[in-house]
This record gives C-alpha cells, sequence and structure tokens, in this order.
C-alpha cells in the first residue's frame, strides 16, 4: 500500500517531516529541566500524531481516521497538556524537574535508544512493513524515550508526561501498523487516557498535601 | 439468550444511577441490589453457556464462553460477598476516621460498583480493544479506591499502582494493536481484526511472527495486572492500602480477570504456533512468581501485605498449571483460580474485622485470637487453611489436581519446583497462624463489628470446605469447559 496524498500536498515528505517533529518533540521533553516546557513539547508532540493521522486520512479517504485524528488533537493536544498545566499552576513545588541523570548524560542515552530502535525495528518487523514506513521506528524510539523520562526524573509531573509520551507513541504505531482500530475503540482509549491523566494529576495534588512535595524519591514507606 | 450480556453489563450500572438517590441506607440497597442481580444473572449465564455453547450479542461487540462465564459468576459472586461485608465495615471505619466531611457520600459504592463493571466487561467483550479499555478502567477504579484513606501509605501505593499499571497497559495496547496487524491479511482493515471469536478461529493463518511479538507484550501488559513476577511490585502495597472489602475484591476478581485476558492471548498464540511456545513462557514467569512470593511470605510482619504475596504465589501457581498444559493441570489451575479466591476474600475479610478489633495490622500485634473472639478465630483458622492448601478446603483439591497434571507433563521439573515452593510457603504460614490463633489474647481487644458482617465470611467459608469435598457437576462441566477454551 502506497501513500497517496493529494496533489497540492508533498508526497512522502509530509508524513516523515511530522515524524521528525514528533521524535524531537519527545526529545526535547527528556532535555528540559522545566516541567511546563516539558509540557509544551507534549503538546507538539500530540499536534504532530494529529497530523500524521490526518494526512493518513486524506490519503486513505478513511472517514474514521479523520475523525480519530480530530479527537486525538483535541484530547492530546488541547485538554491533557491543559490538565497538566493546571496542575503546575496548583501545586507549591518547584518547577524545575531535577533528575537523576543529568542533561548531558541523558541526551547521549536519549540518542543511544533512538539509534537502538532505528537500528532494531527493521530487524523486528521486516522490511515488510511499507505503509508509513519511517512511522514505526519513530514510534519505538519514542516509547523508549518517555519510558527514559519516567524512569530519571523524580517529580511527579514528569512522570505523568513521560507515560503520556509513550501512550502517544504507541498511538502512532497503530495508526502506522493498522492506519488506526475500529472508532469504537479509539474513543474509548482516549477516554481512558484522559480520565488516567486527570486521575494521575489528582494524586500528584495529594502526594503535594500529604508529602509536602512531589518528589517521588520520598514515596518510600512501603516495603517488603 | 443474547439479552443477558447487556442485561448483565447494565445490573451494576443501573444500581450506580441509583446513587444518586441520597442516604445511606438507600446507597447500601443499591448496592446489594445491583451485585446481587449481578450474581443472578452471571449464573443463569452459566447455566445457559455451559448447556448451549457460547453465546454472541451486541452485534458481535460481546461475547460469553464457558472461560467468560467462569469468570463472570466468580467475579460476581465475590463482588457480592465484599459489598455485604462493605455495609457495615465502611460504616464503622468512617467513624474511626472521624472523616465523615471528607467522604462524599455513595462515592465509595459508585467505585466499587463501577470496578465490578469493568470486570464484568473485561471477561465479557469480544473485542480485544474493548476489552484493554475495559482492563484500564479496572486500573482507574480501583487506585481511587486504593487511594480512600488519604493516609500518606495509601496516596503512595495508589500512585505506584497508577504508574505501573498505566506503563503495563499502554504495553497490553501494542501486544492489541500487533494482533490486529497480524490479522489484517486475512480479514483486512476491518473491525473483525479485534474480535476475539474471529481470531480464535483464524489463528492458524495469522503472521505467527507478530502473533509471537503481541504475546510478549501481552505478557508482560496483563501480566503487570495479574501480579506475575516480575512485574508485582505494586501489588502488595496496593493490596494492603486499600479498605478490607477492596482488597478481597482486587487480590481475587482483578487478577483472575487480567489472567484470563493474557490466558485468551495465550490460546489465540498456541493455536498458531503450537502450544509449546507460550506455554512454556506463562508456566516460567508462573514459576518465578511462586519463588519471589516465598522470602516475603516468610518474613512478613504485616497481615495484608502477607496475603497480597500469597496472591502473587497462587496466582502464579494457577499461571503455571495453565502453561503446563496438559488436561488435568489445567483444569486444576482454573479450579485454583477459584477456590484460591474464596480462600483469600475470606482471609481479607476477616482480617478487617481482626484489624479493627485489635487497632493494628501488625500480625505480632495478633494473639490468642481462638480464645479472644472464638468465632473470628475460627474464620481465620479457615482462611489460613484455604491459602495453605490444607484439606478440608477446595484449595488441597485444586493444588493436587494440577500438581498431578503438572507432573503428568513435558516439563515435571516445573512442576516439582512449584511443590517445593507451596511446601516453603506453608511453613511460613504455619508459623504466622499459630502465632495469631494461639497464645494469649491481647488486652484491649473489642471486636465492634455488628455480628451480620460475618454472614459473607461464613458463606465463603462454606463454599471453600464444601468444595474440598465435592465438585458440583454443573461447575465440574463449566470449568472442563473453559479449560477447553484456553487449551486448544
Amino acid at each position: 500500500m502506497n501513500l497517496d496524498l493529494p496533489g497540492w500536498l508533498p508526497r512522502s515528505n509530509t508524513v516523515n517531516l511530522l515524524a521528525g517533529v514528533f521524535l524531537l518533540s519527545a526529545l526535547y521533553a527528556a532535555a528540559q529541566r522545566r516541567v511546563l516546557a516539558a509540557i509544551t513539547a507534549y503538546r507538539f508532540n500530540s499536534i504532530a500524531l494529529g497530523l500524521i493521522a490526518l494526512a493518513v486520512a486524506l490519503a486513505t479517504g478513511a472517514r474514521h481516521i479523520a475523525l480519530a485524528s480530530v479527537l486525538v488533537l483535541v484530547t492530546k493536544g488541547v485538554a491533557i497538556p491543559t490538565l497538566l498545566r493546571r496542575q503546575t499552576a496548583r501545586g507549591r513545588g518547584a518547577l524545575v524537574a531535577e533528575p537523576f541523570i543529568g542533561v548531558p548524560a541523558g541526551m547521549l542515552v536519549c540518542g543511544a535508544l533512538v539509534v537502538v530502535a532505528f537500528s532494531q525495528t527493521r530487524a523486528l518487523f521486516g522490511s515488510g512493513v511499507s505503509i508509513l514506513a519511517s512511522c514505526l521506528p519513530v514510534s519505538v524510539a519514542t516509547t523508549l524515550v518517555g519510558l527514559f523520562i519516567m524512569v530519571s526524573r523524580k517529580r511527579a509531573l514528569m512522570q505523568v508526561i513521560g507515560l503520556v509520551i509513550v501512550e502517544n507513541a504507541i498511538f502512532l504505531a497503530a495508526v502506522s501498523l493498522t492506519y488506526g482500530m475500529p472508532l469504537v475503540v479509539e474513543m474509548g482509549v482516549l477516554l481512558d487516557l484522559l480520565v488516567g491523566v486527570a486521575l494521575l494529576g489528582l494524586f500528584v495534588g495529594r502526594i503535594e498535601e500529604t508529602h509536602g512535595d512531589s518528589d517521588t524519591t520520598r514515596l518510600s514507606s512501603l516495603k517488603g | 439468550m443474547p439479552w443477558l450480556l447487556p442485561l448483565l453489563l447494565a445490573a451494576p450500572l443501573a444500581s450506580i444511577a441509583c446513587l444518586f438517590l441520597r442516604g445511606p441506607r438507600a446507597s447500601a440497597a443499591a448496592l446489594v441490589g445491583g451485585t446481587g442481580t449481578a450474581f443472578v444473572l452471571a449464573l443463569l449465564l452459566a447455566w445457559r453457556v455451559s448447556n448451549g455453547g457460547a453465546v454472541i450479542a451486541a452485534h458481535g461487540w460481546l461475547q460469553a464462553d464457558a472461560l467468560s462465564a467462569l469468570i463472570a459468576c466468580l467475579v460476581t459472586g465475590l463482588t457480592l460477598a465484599s459489598a455485604l461485608y462493605g455495609i457495615p465495615y465502611m460504616a464503622v471505619v468512617r467513624a474511626a476516621e472521624r472523616a465523615e466531611e471528607r467522604w462524599v457520600p455513595g462515592r465509595y459504592e459508585a467505585l466499587f460498583l463501577g470496578l465490578l463493571a469493568c470486570l464484568l466487561t473485561a471477561a465479557l467483550a469480544n473485542n480485544l480493544g474493548l476489552v484493554w479499555i475495559a482492563i484500564e478502567g479496572t486500573t482507574l477504579t480501583s487506585a481511587m479506591l486504593v487511594g480512600y484513606f488519604r493516609r500518606p501509605e495509601s496516596i503512595e501505593a495508589a500512585w505506584k499502582y497508577l504508574i505501573l499499571c498505566s506503563v503495563g497497559i499502554s504495553l497490553a495496547l501494542l501486544a492489541t494493536v500487533l494482533l490486529y496487524y497480524s490479522a489484517v491479511s486475512v480479514f483486512g482493515e476491518g473491525g473483525q481484526g479485534l474480535q476475539w471469536t474471529a481470531l480464535r478461529e483464524a489463528a492458524p493463518r495469522l503472521d505467527p511472527r507478530f502473533v509471537k511479538l503481541a504475546f510478549l507484550f501481552a505478557l508482560v501488559g496483563y501480566g503487570t495486572k495479574a501480579g506475575l513476577a516480575p512485574m508485582h511490585t505494586w501489588l502488595p502495597d496496593a493490596h494492603s492500602q486499600a479498605p478490607a472489602p477492596v482488597s478481597a475484591l482486587m487480590s481475587t476478581g482483578l487478577l483472575a480477570t487480567s489472567l484470563s485476558v493474557l490466558l485468551r492471548f495465550h490460546a489465540i498464540t498456541a493455536a498458531c504456533v503450537g502450544p509449546g511456545w507460550s506455554g512454556g513462557l506463562l508456566a516460567l514467569f508462573g514459576g518465578l512468581s511462586m519463588v519471589i512470593a516465598i522470602p516475603f511470605m516468610l518474613v512478613q510482619g504485616e497481615y495484608k501485605r502477607l496475603l497480597a504475596y500469597s496472591s502473587i504465589e497462587h496466582t502464579g501457581f494457577a499461571t503455571l498449571a495453565i502453561g503446563l498444559g496438559t488436561p488435568l493441570a489445567v483444569f486444576g489451575g482454573l479450579l485454583h483460580l477459584v477456590v484460591q479466591s474464596l480462600a483469600k476474600a475470606l482471609a481479607f475479610l476477616v482480617g478487617g474485622s481482626i484489624g479493627h478489633a485489635s487497632g493494628s495490622s501488625r500480625m505480632d500485634h495478633w494473639s490468642g485470637l481462638l480464645e479472644a473472639s472464638p468465632v473470628l478465630g475460627v474464620l481465620l483458622v479457615g482462611a489460613g487453611l484455604g491459602i495453605a492448601g490444607l484439606p478440608p478446603t477446595g484449595t488441597f483439591v485444586s493444588e493436587w489436581l494440577a500438581l498431578a497434571g503438572g507432573f503428568a507433563s513435558s516439563h515435571p521439573v516445573a512442576a516439582a519446583t512449584a511443590l517445593v515452593a507451596l511446601v516453603a510457603v506453608f511453613m511460613g504460614l504455619v508459623f504466622h497462624w499459630t502465632r495469631m490463633a494461639l497464645g494469649r489474647p491481647r488486652e484491649g481487644f473489642d471486636d465492634r463489628m455488628p455480628a451480620l458482617s460475618r454472614l459473607p465470611m461464613w458463606l465463603l467459608l462454606v463454599a471453600l470446605v464444601f468444595c474440598g469435598f465435592y465438585l458440583p457437576s454443573p461447575v465440574r462441566t463449566l470449568i472442563e469447559q473453559a479449560a477447553a477454551v484456553v487449551r486448544p
């Protein structure tokens, strides 16, 4: 299956460019010390994802993908970043998310993860994947970068940002492998994600209430 | 009777709507009414499925085979018992915590019923995407219940639970996508590629590489929810911090439902690439869970954490038995999921009463319970016999059957490992239980729970012991049919 975009769009470059924005925004989030900047990076990540889905919808003419892309733009591009920003505004903790590893070393790790993802995806999936071929390694790389954000940050909110980036990457994998799942399923997945982020935000607030700060290294009273 | 399935899902949802009628009595009635109706409907469904084969409803979105019916009966039965216990328990705890103004009336009931609705959807959905949505729904509703007391420890437990299970479940979404992709060449781009019934039928024609990859991600993703080691680390925290009726439901219905979803992936993989590959992985991780739980159970000081590790061990044992794959082992494994749930729910509920009466959740603060409160003491000993796998309880029978089947399989070493682990855990449990049940009672032991709260515990104990003597033939038929679903 080849991707046939309408004539007024430069052909294969559109999706590749958007996939680049998708990966770079995740890396930008990984490089940030400030939580607000990481939220903005996530917003760009989501917008790139929504536009990739829209490009696929234009190319295939499938109405359910177009609807799904609009839903992605609304929930992931607008609603979730707004929820996260509101949480930072309410929080009393510092807005700097100290990493366990310094930013330069962290960037090096992310670079290595991207290399691993790009070299190994082909080995895993074979060369039979012609549809949106550039997107699959990008989604694997972004999953790894998102997981790295989750394990390398102490602040609870940064872990949430890592999680939603992983979620975005898996959504991209779904779009690039199968042109998306049935609309009802996509809607359910997005609803779960929205409720999940709202809940995580709620618990970030409660951690700040009970522990005085949202530093997750202090969450260590339960052992054994 | 395809109308049974939507009706079964509607029962808890309708009673959530009833919660808007304010007042503690109305919400208690809604809770018992909703769970009771669901239990009756689930029994009807099981009867219908075991006599007339699988049912498909709601334009292919819902289905019920013997495995679904078994899980639905288990989940609704345990929810009913926990709900009955929860009414007096939550009232007493609410008074003791002096937290009336913080607790919105009806919220606990709504979350509890929401959890039931998600569990039932996961058991009855035909579409694997819908299954995923429902399992994620169980995480969201039960995380709120884990953090219900808003103590620092319960917030910590809820946070770890949410984060770990969200990551796990997003990998399970990737598994669902990969399985869908492996079916694209068979079904084309349509909703059918996510349907369990269609995938099961077409399994031999799916692309084996992607089916294997999908199973690996499902093992990590749904395995996290089912408490398989090494993804189990959230479980002791969450199960020990939740209110007692919620712990009882999470350690039984939630683990069994998550495992049943993983077993569906196993069934598809086994039909596609042969039973040895995915079965071997299940046996490996099941055995690992059993071994990892041992040291934590031997030196455990906290009663509910002990039970949580015991859940890891028992779920691991059932997974190992099902992975070994002989008919007897699969039958024993599924039976074990059922009877261990009865024992574990009983243990959590009786622990709730004792913990409240003694004012502590540590086992070294509990002693002489048989003398202090003979009724609670007997219930505690019964629960202990159940989780240790001793006769006359049903867990003895299920462990016996599963081990016998395991020794006949191609990996008798795995069954031997399981036997050694069971013996080690047994010794730890004997140590803890003799200290709790015997000896001199502590001062200040005061059981203020109403006598009615013991009714669900007695029912669970009777069912547990009954299964040790006699397995009624409809139950046996249902479990045999469920084993046939898992084992192609």
